[in-house]
């Protein structure tokens, strides 16, 4: 095997590594998993129970308040599931366990990598419990199986999304209060989207603010089989925004990384 | 006797000093504070550019604009921030030992606790006169007048000290920053669980109970009437009495969490 090979292969065992020791300190602190399951359950809860009373307006998309809230609620979860990744890097940081990560030899991409996947996977709790329960609660499909690999490809790449960015800051804050900041941008960026009412809705510049929001993008991505068929006109913009958001959070978490440790 | 009244004097010096502390911790790391202002106000931007048509369903209560309705929950979101901060400044001090040297200085234990909640309180007073100030300018009228701004922001401050002391019991028990953090979410639900966004009279079925037996709802139901309609003292008191009864049990709770930290130490 070559040196290249070598280094390939090692990279994938590092970025593997920072993966499962993600998982496996959830697994071992239940009180991290809470928020990741519970809190994005009862978003969906409070959405559809707070805002029932949209379905009777004329023009809300759908008379199942379930249909629109819980591919909502989905995307919420798996933000905080990204955030929550970078969480348990910022607590790495602060506990010196990142120094002893840079270390390893080699490139220091699989550290980001490693995080990254760790933040899908993650985000796959959430989708999953949002999903479930809000199918029990009268939630129907009627895209079908398209329409629930569509709300998974959005909720994965969107945690990826948001991990990335939450590390862009956490690099440069370099603290655990870090996080705060992050909320705001995660829920700020999906409010002002289509998350709670269609665009006829809105007025002013809302009505402007969520057309170009990309994350009104992602969200019909993931709700299309909610409200009827998949079709690809409401599919690709999705995944568009979902790999340019990538692509350049993807960057400037790079950067920012070998700024920190060169 | 007069070593009791000794005794509180020097915990209420303790208590202002470590709310000074408190207080240039959090002007240091000012970017922290901003979350909790811009995010209520970005909020009350969305929804009253979003449910402009909600006002006219039966049920909804008579306003000139949505923006007067969200008052009182945005200040109510501001506060949780800080709120949350104040478990998690703690959390720190546990995490890096600063809490540890406190407790082996000749500071009573109380104070450890109160110095933190006094400066987040001093800092949702702070942020409740900037919404109001920001409201008003963007259209808001509060009919109670300048009293029931007063007592609005008085209300900020007693619900920072409920929260507050409920992340603080949180940050004992946990010792972890990250675990107090991520409550937030959950307190973010709490109050949406209320009338803070949409009235009760909307909602259906367990949810609208739950709603209604929710304290958030039994502190934001009176203070909107102040904003909405104007001034009455039975608001006054019901506003005021239930984040203070709140904040009574949930200080306990933290002091009880200290007591119990310290003898198994």
């Amino acid at each position: 095997m070559n040196l290249a090979a070598l280094e390939i292969k090692h990279s994938r065992q590092v970025a593997a590594a920072i993966c499962m020791r993600g998982m496996r300190r959830i697994k071992s602190r239940p009180v991290l998993i809470v928020p990741t399951i519970v809190m994005p359950v009862v978003l969906v809860i409070s959405f559809t129970g707070a805002f029932s009373s949209l379905t009777r307006i004329e023009g809300y998309g759908t008379s199942n308040i379930y249909n629109w809230m819980a591919p909502y609620g989905a995307l919420q979860g798996a933000v905080f599931a990204g955030l929550g990744s970078v969480g348990s890097s910022a607590d790495d940081l602060e506990r010196g366990f990142f120094d002893r990560l840079l270390l390893t030899p080699g490139s220091r991409f699989p550290l980001l990598v490693g995080t990254v996947g760790y933040s899908a996977c993650r985000a796959l709790i959430p989708t999953t419990a949002v999903f479930l329960f809000s199918l029990t609660l009268g939630m129907t499909v009627p895209g079908g199986l398209l329409g629930v690999i569509s709300l998974y490809i959005a909720t994965s790449f969107l945690s990826v999304v948001f991990c990335l960015i939450g590390l862009v800051i956490l690099y440069k804050l370099k603290t655990q209060r870090s996080l705060m900041i992050m909320q705001v941008i995660a829920f700020g960026a999906l409010f002002i989207s289509v998350g709670q009412v269609p665009q006829s809705f809105m007025e002013g510049w809302l009505k402007v603010a969520a057309r170009y929001n990309p994350i009104t993008n992602v969200l019909e991505l993931s709700r299309q089989g909610f409200l009827g068929d998949v079709a690809w006109s409401t599919t690709w913009p999705g995944l568009l925004a979902l790999t340019i958001m990538t692509l350049v959070s993807g960057a400037l978490a790079w950067r920012g990384l070998k700024r920190l440790a060169p | 006797m007069n070593e009791n009244r000794s005794g509180f004097r020097l915990a209420g010096i303790q208590t202002l000093e470590l709310t000074q502390r408190s207080l240039q911790n959090e002007f240091r790391q000012w970017v922290v504070i901003l979350p909790g202002l811009i995010f209520p106000l970005m909020m009350a931007a969305v929804y009253s550019s979003q449910f402009g048509r909600t006002l006219g369903l039966p049920g909804f209560p008579k306003v000139d604009s949505f923006l007067d309705f969200i008052l009182p929950g945005s200040i109510l979101q501001a506060v949780s921030f800080g709120a949350t901060t104040a478990g998690t400044a703690l959390a720190l001090d546990i995490e890096d030992g600063f809490f540890d040297r406190l407790l082996v200085s000749p500071v009573s234990r109380v104070p450890i606790l109160l110095g933190r909640l006094g400066g987040a309180a001093v800092i949702a007073a702070g942020k409740a006169v900037i919404l109001i100030l920001i409201f008003l300018a963007c259209g808001a009228r509060i009919r109670s007048g300048l009293g029931g701004v007063v007592v609005v922001i008085l209300i900020a401050a007693l619900l920072v000290l409920a929260i507050g002391g409920l992340a603080q019991s949180m940050a004992i028990k946990t010792g972890s920053q990250e675990a107090v953090g991520a409550t937030f979410p959950l307190i973010f639900v709490t109050i949406f669980m209320s009338s803070a966004f949409f009235p009760t009279a909307l909602m259906d079925g367990w949810y609208r109970a739950l709603a209604e037996n929710n304290p958030i709802t039994w502190t934001v139901d009176p203070m909107r009437r102040l904003v909405i309609e104007g001034w009455s003292t039975t608001d006054v008191l019901q506003a005021l009495g239930v984040p203070l009864l709140i904040s009574v049990v949930t200080i306990s709770l933290a002091i009880r969490s200290l007591q119990g930290m310290l003898k198994s130490t």
